[in-house]
This record gives C-alpha cells, structure tokens and sequence, in this order.
C-alpha cells in the first residue's frame, strides 16, 4: 500500500515535473506531422539534434493532413500548432486561404538545392518527397530484359503479360505522357494544355487490355511479388518494405522517369513563434539533417548537398544519378490542373478503364 | 333489450354505447403510441431525418445565391448570345470584392467547379487579383484579369445555377447536363460514367442473387429436414463465415483465388488445368465472393420457412401417388416462396450497396455505383452529387420492390 502510493506520488511529481517543464519553457514550439515511421524518423533525424543544438524544445502532434483542423484552430485564433507538415494541395490551398504564413524562404535557405524537388511555394518549405516509379524483379528480368523506360512498360512484344498501375488517373497519366516521349519535367505542362489528357489516354489505350490496376501500396507489391505482373509502378517507401519483409530483389528504374510527392513544412497563420519555427524548417532542410532522415526512411533526401553523405546502400537505392528525371507532383501549374480537373478526369478515367 | 331492438331497427348504435367504445378506442391508441414513442423517436432523428437532410443535398445549392447576391439578382439581364450587360458585371465584382482573403472564395470555387472544370481557378485569380474598389468598367476589369470572363459558358453557369434549388447533381446522377441554352442534353461520352454503373450494379445484383438463390435452396432444405444435431451443425458453418468480418472474408479470396493462388495450384496439380485461371479482378471473382458473403443472408431465412413446412403435407401429396418432382413442384415450392422471396429481396438490398468488394476482387469494368458515392462522400467531399446517387439507388430499389410486390404479393415479400 504504502509502496503504491509512494509510487504514485513520484509519477505525479514526474508527470507535473514534465508538463511544468514544458510549459515553462520559454523556447518551444509545436510541430505537427503525420506521425508513423515518417514522425520517429523525423524526431530522430531532426527533432533531437535541434533540440540539443537551440535549447528550443520540440513538441510533436500528429495529423491526417485534415485541413479543417488547421482552419479551426487559425479562425479561431486559438493556435496549438506552429509548424506544420502539409502536402502540397493542402500547402496551396492552406496559402490561398491564408491558413498559413506566406515567408520569404530565400532570406533564410538557400533555394537552389530543392530545384530538383520543385522548389519553395508561398508559404511551404519542401522538406520531404515520397517518389513511384517503375518496378521490377531484379531476379526476374537480368540482362538484356531488364526494362530501361516507360517505352518497355508499353513494349507488350517483349515483355508479354500484365503491367500493374495504380487505379486513379494522377500519377497514371503522367507515366503515359512519359512513355509518349515526354520529358518528366515537361509533364505537367503538357498534361495542363490542351489536348494533354486526350494524348495521355490515347496511350493508355495502347496498353490498356495488359494493365491489372491496383488500389492499395500493398496490392502494388503483392502483384510484383507473386509475378502476377511482369512489372509495374510502385512507390519507394513499398518497395524498401516489400524487400526487407520478404527478402526478395525487386529494382526500381529511376532512369525511366519518376513521379514524386512533396511534403512541405508551413508555419501556422499568426504563430507567435515565427522566428523559431523559421529555425527549426532550416534545421530540417539542412544536408546533414536530410541525410540522417534519408538514412532512416530511405526516401530520397529533398536537399541536393545530402545525397554525398548518403551510405553507399543507401545511395544505390535512391536517383543519385537521375534527380532531372522526376516529375514532383507540386508547382501551381500542377497542383491547380488536378484541383479544377481531377474530378471530370476521374470519370473519364472511370468509363475508360471500364470499357 | 330495448337497446338491441333499437339497434336491430334503425341499424345505429345507441349514442351511449359509441361514446364508450370511442373512449376506449382512444385510450388504447394513447397507451399504443405512447409504448411506440421511443422507438418512434429514435427512429424519426437517427434515420428518417439523417436520411432527408442528406437526400436534400442533391438539389441544394446554398452556395451560388449566398455568396453571390448581387450577381443572382442582376443576371436576369442577361440574355444568351450576346455578353452579358455592364451591370451584371458590376454585381458580380462587388460580389467576388467581399470575398477578397474570405475562405468562402474558395467555396464558392469549389461548387462552381462542379459545373465546369476550371471555375475554381478562374474565380481564385479573379479574388486574389481584384481591386478593393470597383472602377468605371467592371466589364473591362475582369476581362483583364482573366479573359474566360468573356466566354458565355461561365455567365450560362451562374444564370442556370442561381436559385436555391439546383437539378444540377440530379442531372449529372443521370450523365445528363443543361446546355447553354438550358435544355437537357446527353454529356459527353467520356464523362458518361453512372447509367452504365447502375446498369452494373443491378445486373451483379441480380445474378448474385439467383446463384444464391440456386446454392441456398438445396442447403437450407437438407438443414430443415436434417436431425436436430446435424441441423446445428450446418447451422454453425452457416453462421461462422457470417460473424466473420467482409474485409477479411474477402481478402481470404484475394489469396485463393489469385494467378498463384491455392485454387489455381491445386487444380494445376491435379492436372485439370495446365495454365492458370485468371479467377481475381474480373466478373467470375466478384460473383465468387459476393455469393460468398451474401450466402447466409439467403440460407437464414430459407430455412426459417422450410421449418416450418409440415413434412404430413409432402407425406400427403407422396400416398396419394405424386411423383416426387410433383410434390416439389406443387406442394413444397410453393409453400417456401415467403422464405424465397425474403432471401432473395435480403441479398438484392445488401448486394446494390456492395463496392469493397468489387473495389478488391473485381477489374475496372465490375466496380459499382457504391464506389462512385464513396469517393464523392469522402475524397471529392462533393455531397451534392453523392446525395444524387444515392437517390437514384433508392429509386431504383423502391422501383423493383414495387414491381416484384405487385407480381408476387406484398405479403409474401415481407421478411420473417
């Protein structure tokens, strides 16, 4: 008895100790992510070391990236968060609305080494991307048959069988531009101007009746891993996992051209704490910060400098060589085609792959 | 005797006597309604009102005449064929000028973008570009801006979708659209997605329900004639694959059923096949599992009646020399159609609403209507047109049970 509530006095103590020293804290700030792997890498890669360098204490909370949180909280002028992590529909569309801070980044960062990932927006720092290319069975295809571009995904002669692509028209209509000839960094543009979508689903066409579409990460994996496909797209973060849990050799074809999404860090409407939180989104987009995150999660780092400090498995796995190869699904250009266009191509997608 | 006589003469209650039976008749239609209220009440704010509100939103259109006031009652003005009149114009910057760094911009984005592709960019650049101010020309203002101001589709949008009540998500529901000029045109054909989805959903409705139908009949016969330890026993193999969750029901058949799955490779093994079946993402797997898992929802209530045939009545047919297929015909059948009717009108619900499923084993052309109102609830948050589908699904359900209940009878169609 006495035991217990001895014990029960220090947890208390300790628990107000914690709280107390958080909150007392003059020099802290609240980050919220979307928590998982990516969140324990980020406290890992980021957090910590800030932390120690800054004496500025980092509190994390995690979200689905529901805007309506961000809305209510910046409405309402009740601010809990001052970081948080966005991708980039809601980055544009939290800026427009002025849901977050619009900050000139180059006073702060040196842009030009997140050109590859597509750059900074108004209000958003490029701070993680979670790229999908095209995958394949290294013990599967070797030599001459290992697939080298989005043409040999199309290429039914050589490679017969079924391709696995996701069942959703974004990502799928870029390849198809891709496999028309279309440099990856053209995509956008070509896919906004008209008669875009009508070329990418002429392409799609061609391969339509081999195509087995997919409607999770898992099923994308699952079709590679029991040969249900001779390839297909997949995105990175599966890839890593599918070949650790099962011990198998699948590859991924950067060269071929890749689409990549981008997360970014905003600072919240009306923070207080603008200058700190300005800190902490250069921390993270240091080299060293960026290549301790890569380290972990085995995305590709967003920062230019960090691939160097990569290891040298770690390097093998990402688009060292190919970083002018991927398509980053952010830009205006982009991210205003699919918000106007993303419901009526849907439907088209729909009948299309219906027919 | 008096009172009978009188009756008996004038054929009228005496007055006494009705206003007893009357206050009788009240007091037990109190005590009965007062016993219902509860459920009456949790029925009414848990399911009829839910249900209406949400219908409702299929010909709402709250956003169009609130954040566009002045616009709504200026656009009268304007007549097809010629560019709308200064004034409209007008009305519409001092509109979009109150809406300058509001979210409501982006509202009113998002549902004119419904109607045509591109509305949401048009009017955010047009806020975020627009004067605090209106100037002499409005018209020339927002043609600077953005010269689609000029295009007569964008004035057609907001004079047809201008009052509070919209047919516009009902239309679309039906791969229909008002043209320019108002009347009611096909849309395009590679937009035309929900008539072929109908279409789908009720044609793998109906065949699921008669394989269910056809497997169920014989399995809930032999369970109703069956001893009481072997009747459990079904009973129970029945009821586990029923209690067991449809997500893993179905991810189960992903793992049989795929290209080197345990189905192929046994039927490779035992040489009946040499290449193997393509049985997942095409109609054959769609049916495959939804019989599955809608099998129970037939067996159950087959059997339920199939218990309670008296086995004299077929003992009684058979001694007075029928053939067995002259019993089943004339006697057991029809005795089962009440158990026939609710299985298949169960099943047939259940499976018009089915689209984790299809979305899992099917290929593109088996997805259902379900799917298209699931992504327009949670993904494109577009409830108008999910309110729309849905329905259109109500309707046809209702059509159907109408139908079926004029042809069978509505007493034998209703679920013990």
């Amino acid at each position: 008895m006495d035991k217990t509530r001895k014990g029960l006095a220090a947890t208390v103590a300790f628990t107000l100790a914690i709280a107390v020293s958080h909150y007392a804290s003059a020099e802290s700030i609240t980050v919220v992510n979307q928590g998982g792997s990516p969140g324990d890498a980020q406290k890992v890669a980021v957090f910590d070391p800030f932390t120690e360098e800054t004496g500025i204490e980092i509190l994390v909370d995690t979200y689905n990236q529901e805007l309506a949180k961000i809305r209510a909280q910046v409405e309402t002028g009740n601010l809990i968060w001052d970081v948080a992590s966005v991708h980039s529909l809601n980055d544009a569309i939290g800026c427009d609305e002025g849901l977050l801070e619009p900050i000139d980044w180059a006073e702060h960062i040196d842009e030009s080494k997140f050109e590859a990932v597509g750059g900074f927006t108004d209000c958003g720092a490029p701070y993680l991307v979670s790229p999908g290319a095209l995958v394949y069975d290294a013990d599967r295809w070797q030599g001459d048959m290992v697939p080298r571009s989005w043409a040999d995904f199309w290429n039914v002669e050589k490679w017969p069988g079924k391709r696995a692509l996701p069942f959703q028209p974004d990502q799928v209509l870029e390849i198809a531009l891709m496999s028309d000839g279309v440099a990856p960094r053209d995509v956008p543009k070509v896919l906004a101007a008209p008669g875009g979508v009508d070329r990418a689903f002429a392409q799609l066409e061609k391969i339509k009746p081999h195509v087995l579409w997919w409607k999770s990460g898992d099923e994308s994996m699952q079709l590679l891993l029991t040969n249900e496909v001779v390839m297909g797209y997949g995105w990175q973060g599966r890839v890593n996992v599918a070949n650790r849990s099962s011990g198998r050799n699948l590859k991924i074809v950067w060269e071929a051209g890749y689409t990549s999404a981008v997360i970014y860090l905003a600072v919240m409407a009306g923070s207080p704490k603008v200058e700190q939180a300005i800190e902490l989104v250069k921390y993270s987009l240091e080299a060293q910060s960026q290549a301790r995150y890569a380290e972990i999660m085995g995305y590709p780092p967003a920062n230019v400098d960090s691939y160097a400090m990569l290891s040298d498995e770690n390097r093998a796995n990402q688009p060292t060589e190919y970083l002018d190869r991927g398509m980053m699904q952010a830009g205006s250009l982009y991210i205003g085609f699919w918000r106007d266009n993303g419901d009526s191509i849907r439907q088209r997608f729909s009948t299309f792959t219906a027919r | 005797m008096s009172a009978t006589t009188t009756f008996a003469e004038t054929g009228q209650v005496p007055r006494r006597l009705r206003t007893l039976v009357r206050r009788a008749e009240r007091q037990h239609l109190t005590k009965m309604l007062a016993l219902m209220a509860p459920s009456v009440v949790f029925v009414a704010l848990l399911f009829v009102v839910p249900i209406a509100l949400f219908l409702f939103r299929s010909v709402d259109n709250v956003e169009i005449p609130k954040y566009l006031p002045n616009t709504v009652a200026e656009i009268g003005q304007w007549h097809e064929g010629e560019l709308p009149p200064e004034g409209v114009y007008r009305a519409l910057t001092e509109d979009l000028i109150a809406l300058k760094g509001e979210p409501e911009a982006a509202v009113l984005g998002r549902r004119l973008n419904y109607s045509v592709p591109g509305f949401r960019g048009l009017v955010t650049r047009t806020v975020r570009q627009l004067p605090d101010t209106v100037p002499a020309s409005a018209r020339e203002l927002l043609a600077g801006i953005d010269e689609r101001w000029l295009d007569p589709v964008y004035w057609a949008t907001l004079k047809q979708q201008s009052g509070r009540i919209t047919d516009f998500y009902l239309l679309s529901a039906m791969d229909l659209k008002r043209g320019a000029d108002g009347a009611i045109t096909q849309v395009d054909e590679t937009q035309a997605v929900f008539l072929s989805l109908y279409g789908r959903t009720l044609y793998t409705s109906v065949g699921v329900t008669v394989i269910c139908l056809l497997i169920g009949y014989p399995v809930a016969a032999v369970m109703a004639s069956a001893g009481p330890a072997a009747a459990n026993w079904l009973l129970m193999l029945v009821l586990v694959p029923f209690w067991t969750s449809l997500l893993v029901r179905t991810t189960a058949w992903v793992v049989l059923l795929q290209t080197e799955g345990l189905v192929n490779k046994i039927l490779i093994y035992l040489g009946i096949i040499n290449e193997p079946l393509s049985l997942m993402f095409n109609t054959a797997g769609v049916f495959i599992a939804m019989v599955h898992v809608l099998l129970p929802y037939m067996i159950l209530p087959l059997y339920s009646v199939m218990k309670g045939v008296s086995p004299v009545h077929l003992r009684a047919a058979s001694s007075l020399g029928a053939p067995p297929v002259t019993v089943f015909r004339t006697v057991y059948l029809p005795l089962t159609i009440p158990g026939i009717a609710a299985g298949c009108t169960l099943v047939f619900v259940l499976s018009v609403g089915f689209y984790v499923t299809p979305a899992l084993v099917g290929g593109p052309s088996d997805q259902m209507i379900g799917y298209f109102i699931a992504y327009f609830t949670n993904s494109a948050v577009n409830w108008g047109l999910a309110s729309a589908l849905g329905a259109f699904l109500i309707l046809v359900i209702a059509v159907i049970y109408l139908v079926l209940g004029k042809v069978v009878g509505f007493d034998k169609l209703r679920v013990r």
